[in-house]
């Protein structure tokens, strides 16, 4: 079953369209990367998903149920955590809970339950200050706990590690991945490395549109490899490298960057076979060779041109 | 209605937490206090700021001072104070971005409107509670008997409706405009047409603002308690409507 079915998306801000016709379906407990440059429209999308902004057009299900803007309903399945969450400065962490309790109709028991438990997931607890005192880390680990806080179906993460240092970083993915067990994440980020380590699906968004959607696998199968990197210790010899008559061939579809060479061709092997007895005979000596892994990255930059 | 109830808490902490409450509490302490105590003293500062030889004779001060005190003290300043403070209600949590996480929780939107005016109503109420009583007691202490002068009821009465029909206007400007100072001209405005509409002798019958400007001439007898129902009723129904568009309203806001 898709937790999240969105259907020709379009939203436009005075002449600039942001979304044009985004398509995008996200199945139960997969950890769904939302990637796109800034200003891709990652953060409208899911504005739009959670009724805070008006779409011009297109359809949301979440859960089954038709998200509206302005009502809150389908909001009961969702958990959402802002990109810089924010919170009333003057309750406690704990004070901050209850309400968000409350205002879901939990009972007293549940709720202390749940903070507790969530707070020690975040580790947050025993944690008396304000949250006015708190550091960005600790709203942003707080704003997860509060998304949890009533067992959504589905956890919408706005770029939830891009304003954190590097330990930050690591303990709120570190979080991410305890809970996948037990709900849908959705994560927008631009940070690659992130989502290869802890997405199963991906969606490129581009000129609001999503322009590559699957697994990391799927994807990476589909753009199989057919590079060879060839590093030389100096230019010049790259140079001779280049204009060797008997490298041509290969040298057809080649992109040159400082010392090393990427060449590119249909059947890498066959490729490889002729670079090596082209290097043998003419005695030039690479420091590297290597075939390129598809990597997300060059994924990422191959959809969005 | 849970929900309600939370979020209305909410709103009272916050007043608690951000000196609100503290601010408000003491500024209508302050007026309980001066209103009775200006009355009494203000003929006996004026002789001792009269030149030499000069010789002006005014009536000894009674209760009616005092409560006319009260009523200008409260129409112009108190209701001020109270606006200003209001002001940021709807502005604050636009600008922080706090009412994100609350509404994406399910809260509805209206709920959020209908807590921040029962909360407002509440601080005001208790604030002109406090004034009243220490004036009542002031007077009291100064007057004895003659306190209760006649039409107090329902000059006090009817400066507190229109209390709260300015804080229904504020939540609605709150909604509007988003900030704190475009939220304070909305109400000067709304209270400055007011003004300018009483200017029409039919209009005047219905205007709200007579609830606060009558109080004076009800309380020295020159009006009757019986001719500020009609304001009454008009800002009874206007309240109503601005906390009916406030809700409308906010349900279109995108945040």
């Amino acid at each position: 079953m898709n937790i999240l079915e969105i259907e020709g998306l379009k939203k436009k801000f005075g002449s600039h369209q942001v979304l044009d016709g985004l398509t995008i379906h996200v199945p139960e407990h997969s950890v769904f990367g939302f990637l796109g440059k800034n200003g891709a429209g990652k953060t409208t999308t899911m504005k739009i998903v959670l009724g805070l902004l008006k779409a011009d057009a297109g359809e949301i299900r979440v859960c089954g149920e038709r998200a509206v803007y302005g009502q809150t309903k389908t909001n009961r399945f969702i958990g959402y955590l802002p990109d810089v969450p924010e919170f009333y400065s003057y309750m406690s962490a704990v004070e901050y809970l209850r309400l968000c309790g409350r205002i879901t109709g939990m009972s007293e028991k549940e709720i202390r339950r749940m903070s507790g438990e969530l707070l020690e997931l975040v580790g947050l607890k025993g944690v008396k200050k304000r949250i006015g005192g708190y550091s960005r880390g600790m709203k942003q680990r707080l704003g997860i706990a509060q998304a949890l806080f009533h067992e959504p179906k589905l956890l919408i993460c706005d770029e939830p590690t891009s304003a954190l240092d590097p330990v930050g970083r690591r303990e709120v993915l570190e979080i991410m991945e305890q809970v996948r067990e037990k709900t849908t994440v959705i994560f927008s980020t631009h940070v690659l490395s992130d989502v290869e380590r802890i997405c199963d699906r991906v969606a490129v968004l581009n000129d609001g549109k999503s322009v590559m959607e699957g697994t990391l696998e799927e994807m990476k199968e589909k753009h199989k490899k057919d590079s060879l990197l060839l590093e030389f210790p100096r230019k010049e010899l790259l140079k001779q490298f280049v204009e060797e008559p008997i490298f041509q061939n290969l040298l057809s579809r080649a992109k040159l960057e400082g010392c090393q060479v990427i060449i590119h061709a249909k059947d890498i092997e066959q490729a490889e076979a002729e670079l090596i007895r082209g290097l043998n005979e003419t005695r030039l000596m690479p420091s590297r060779l290597e075939i390129l892994e598809p990597s997300l990255e060059g994924l990422f930059m191959e959809a969005i041109q | 209605m849970r929900a309600y109830t939370a979020y209305t808490a909410k709103e009272l902490t916050e007043f608690t937490r951000t000196y609100k409450l503290l601010i408000i509490g003491l500024v209508f302490l302050l007026f309980g206090i001066m209103s009775p105590l200006a009355a009494k003293f203000m003929p006996e500062l004026l002789t001792s700021f009269m030149p030499e030889g000069m010789q002006i004779t005014i009536a000894d001060p009674t209760a009616l001072d005092s409560w006319m005190q009260f009523e200008k003290n409260i129409s112009q300043i108190g209701l001020f104070v109270i606006v200003i403070v209001m002001s940021g209600m709807m502005a604050g949590e636009y600008s922080r971005g706090t009412l994100v996480n609350i509404l994406t929780k399910g809260l509805p939107r209206r709920t959020v409107i209908l807590s921040k005016f029962t909360a407002a109503v509440l601080l005001w109420t208790g604030a002109y509670l406090v004034c009243f009583g220490t004036a009542y007691a002031y007077t009291w202490f100064y007057w004895r008997k003659t306190v209760n002068t006649p039409g107090l009821t329902e000059a006090a009465f009817a400066l507190w409706f229109f209390g709260v029909f300015l804080v229904a206007v504020t939540i609605l400007g709150g909604v509007l405009v988003r900030t704190s100072y475009g939220t304070l001209l909305f109400t000067g405005l709304a209270v400055v047409a007011q003004f300018l509409l009483n200017m029409i002798p039919k209009v005047e019958k219905y205007n709200p603002i007579q609830l606060a400007a009558g109080g004076t001439p009800l309380l020295q007898g020159q009006l009757e308690a019986g001719s500020l129902v009609k304001p009454m009723i008009v800002a009874g129904a206007c309240t109503v409507g601005c906390v009916v568009a406030a809700c409308a309203v906010f349900h279109k806001k995108k945040l």
